[in-house]
């Protein structure tokens, strides 16, 4: 009786093990067609069937990519404006979060709200306002004028807020005793009390900046102000779409990113799941 | 010297009172017990002088400066809290540090500060482990440590022996004691703990209902307690309480219990009804016919002494006590006889007062 409930166990778990192996061949299968078909020849990518290797492997889109776009500059680009709004937005947000979970001062529940409420206007719906306000600044075609917009991250103020919400009240008296100041209480009791947080929302929000496109598309025109997401619409020309340089491209833009989630997949997961947590 | 002190200070969260216009003189050098059940706003008021919680109403001196108005730093007190609250990510050295540094005191003075803590509690050991590495005990004095560092005016303490296991909290009971012997330094100490305000205390201030019921040394709060509460709540096991009536006059005083039996006592009050209350080591088992007859009901050997719970005839419940031989089983009839110089009377009100030779 016992090793047949455990045979049924196992067939359960073997069944599940099988499904989720599928799944997750569904959702690698587009990685592995864009990086298989960017060592295609343009020809091989366009056969009307499926191939899952290539007949002759090839590096020419990739070398195209590196040496005939401006890719450097674009690279450079995406970690300056990434890092900046990765920077800028955990500073700040960690700021208000503190302001808002420690502090009391007239309207900060008010303030609160209004930060809740934010979520609400999705940001596609404020991108003109955002490009009238930094064109009259005179910022397009510039690393302010892309990152500025991008610091309005609500999520990360409210994890912040919910994190140091969750640090014992004594910690703070014993620091209000010990004569330190706000910012003595912020920066050697709860920032370094929520180390993780902070390693974890700086992560992810570094490859939000990195993988943002919409508003670097509208903010840049000069090809050497492109961020990468925004620079590997450029390496098409004049006679027509090139789906493997594209994807070549894509490869290599996508490439930091990935290495970053490998080096850091653990805090980026917990990070997920505080910030979706929230949304949810 | 008066080192701090309160002058009908109040506060209240909301509409509910929790201090309710307390004046208290703490001298200098002097170990002070706020004693008092949960909600009577002994840690509140301990709070308040901190800084932790604002002054409604009234004043407070600490060291001659007036200090409602200052932030809790600059009050120099230090304080002691129940949970500790050592930072976790500090070691023992830069938990103690802390405080220093916020006020700029040079690295060698800190460093001589440290090592002299250090030296005074016995852990020199643990300066570079973290809170996590430390057994409550040591994390206690790492608590206190972080407080002598500072060379306060005064040390607070809430409730610090509460989260120690019952051995753990003897020693370190000891050690406080020791402590305040070597340091010779103002503190106030919360505890609900009567066995801990009488044995460290020079002065108890026993509170319920947001006031002070009373301010004395141990055996005064013990052998003469102002109120029925104080009464009730210093002792273990706690005060008989008995109605009766009083009546005659001067030195022929009687005291006629519900059940009918009569006490003599010399007290000089006014006839009329009162609870008699007397503690349970001053009702003996007497072998003759004494002061009431009880019916034991339960049995307790400690050793060296035996109490013995027992109803009245009127069912009123008494708690007396025998030697550590006892016969007494449940059940028994027994005589008791009351020591009449330890007999206190309770009024309506419930203002104590004492056999007229009772005495501290």
């Amino acid at each position: 009786m016992k090793s047949q409930t455990a045979k049924t166990l196992n067939l359960a778990g073997a069944a599940i093990t099988v499904l989720t192996v599928l799944i997750a061949v569904l959702w690698a299968f587009p990685i592995y067609w864009g990086i298989v078909s960017s060592i295609k020849f343009e020809d091989e990518v366009v056969r009307p069937y499926v191939e899952l290797w290539p007949e002759n492997p090839t590096v020419q889109h990739y070398w195209f990519a590196l040496t005939e776009t401006e890719i450097g500059s674009w690279y450079i680009n995406s970690i300056v404006t990434a890092l900046g709004v990765t920077v800028l937005t955990v500073s700040t947000s960690l700021f208000a979060g503190y302001a808002i979970s420690q502090l009391r001062f007239p309207g900060r529940t008010m303030l609160y709200w209004l930060i809740l409420a934010s979520f609400m206007v999705p940001t596609q719906t404020l991108i003109i306002s955002h490009f009238v306000l930094i064109a009259n600044m005179g910022l397009l075609n510039t690393w302010a004028g892309i990152i500025l917009p991008q610091l309005i991250h609500p999520v990360i103020i409210i994890v912040y807020k919910q994190f140091f919400d969750q640090v014992p009240k004594d910690f703070r008296e014993a620091a209000a005793m010990d004569n330190a100041s706000e910012f003595r209480i912020l920066f050697k009791i709860y920032i370094p009390m929520n180390w993780g947080v902070t390693t974890a929302l700086s992560i992810v929000t570094f490859i939000w900046a990195w993988n943002a496109f919409l508003w670097p598309f509208l903010a840049v025109t000069s090809t050497n102000m492109m961020t990468i997401t925004v620079g590997i619409t450029q390496v098409n020309d004049a006679f027509g779409v090139y789906y493997a340089r594209q994807l070549a491209s894509a490869v290599l833009a996508g490439f930091p990113v990935a290495v970053a989630y490998l080096l850091f997949q653990r805090k980026v997961t917990q990070a997920i799941t505080l910030s979706a947590g929230i949304k949810g | 010297m008066t080192e701090i002190s309160l002058n009908n200070v109040s506060k209240s969260f909301g509409a509910v009172n929790v201090i309710d216009e307390i004046s208290l003189d703490v001298h200098s050098g002097e170990f002070i017990v706020f004693l008092g059940p949960s909600g009577s706003g002994k840690s509140t008021l301990l709070r308040m002088i901190a800084g932790l919680e604002s002054i409604d109403d009234g004043t407070l001196t600490i060291g001659g400066q007036r200090c409602e108005h200052l932030s809790p730093g600059q009050r120099n007190v230090a304080m002691v809290f129940q949970n500790y609250a050592l930072y976790p990510h500090m070691s023992v050295r830069e938990n103690m540090e802390f405080g220093l540094k916020n006020i700029h005191i040079p690295n060698d003075e800190i460093d001589r500060r440290v090592q002299k803590a250090a030296r005074i509690l016995e852990m020199d050991t643990l300066l570079d482990r973290r809170p996590s590495e430390l057994s409550g005990g040591q994390r206690q004095r790492v608590a206190i440590g972080r407080a002598i560092v500072k060379e306060p005016a005064a040390f607070l303490f809430d409730e610090p022996l509460s989260n120690l296991d019952a051995a753990l909290r003897v020693r370190t009971r000891v050690e406080l004691a020791e402590l305040h012997q070597r340091m010779k330094s103002t503190m106030i100490y919360v505890t609900h703990d009567q066995t801990e305000a009488m044995t460290l205390a020079d002065r108890i201030v026993v509170l319920n209902d947001c006031k002070i019921q009373q301010i004395g040394s141990p055996m005064e709060v013990y052998l003469r307690p102002a109120t029925r509460f104080v009464a009730g709540f210093v002792g273990s096991p706690a005060m008989n309480f008995i109605k009766g009536e009083l009546s005659g006059s001067g030195a022929n005083q009687v005291v006629v219990l519900g059940d009918g039996s009569k006490v003599a006592i010399s007290i000089g009050l006014a006839s009329g009804r009162y609870e008699l209350g007397i503690r349970p080591e001053a009702v003996t088992v007497s072998k003759q016919p004494a002061d009431a007859v009880a019916s034991a009901a339960v049995v307790e050997h400690l050793g060296d002494r035996t109490l013995i719970y027992a109803k009245l005839k009127d069912g009123t419940a008494i708690t007396a006590q025998d030697g550590g031989q006892s016969r007494v089983i449940p059940g028994d009839e027994i005589h008791l006889a009351f020591d009449t110089t330890q007999i206190h009377l309770f009024d309506d009100g419930g203002n104590g007062y004492h056999a007229a030779n009772n005495s501290t």
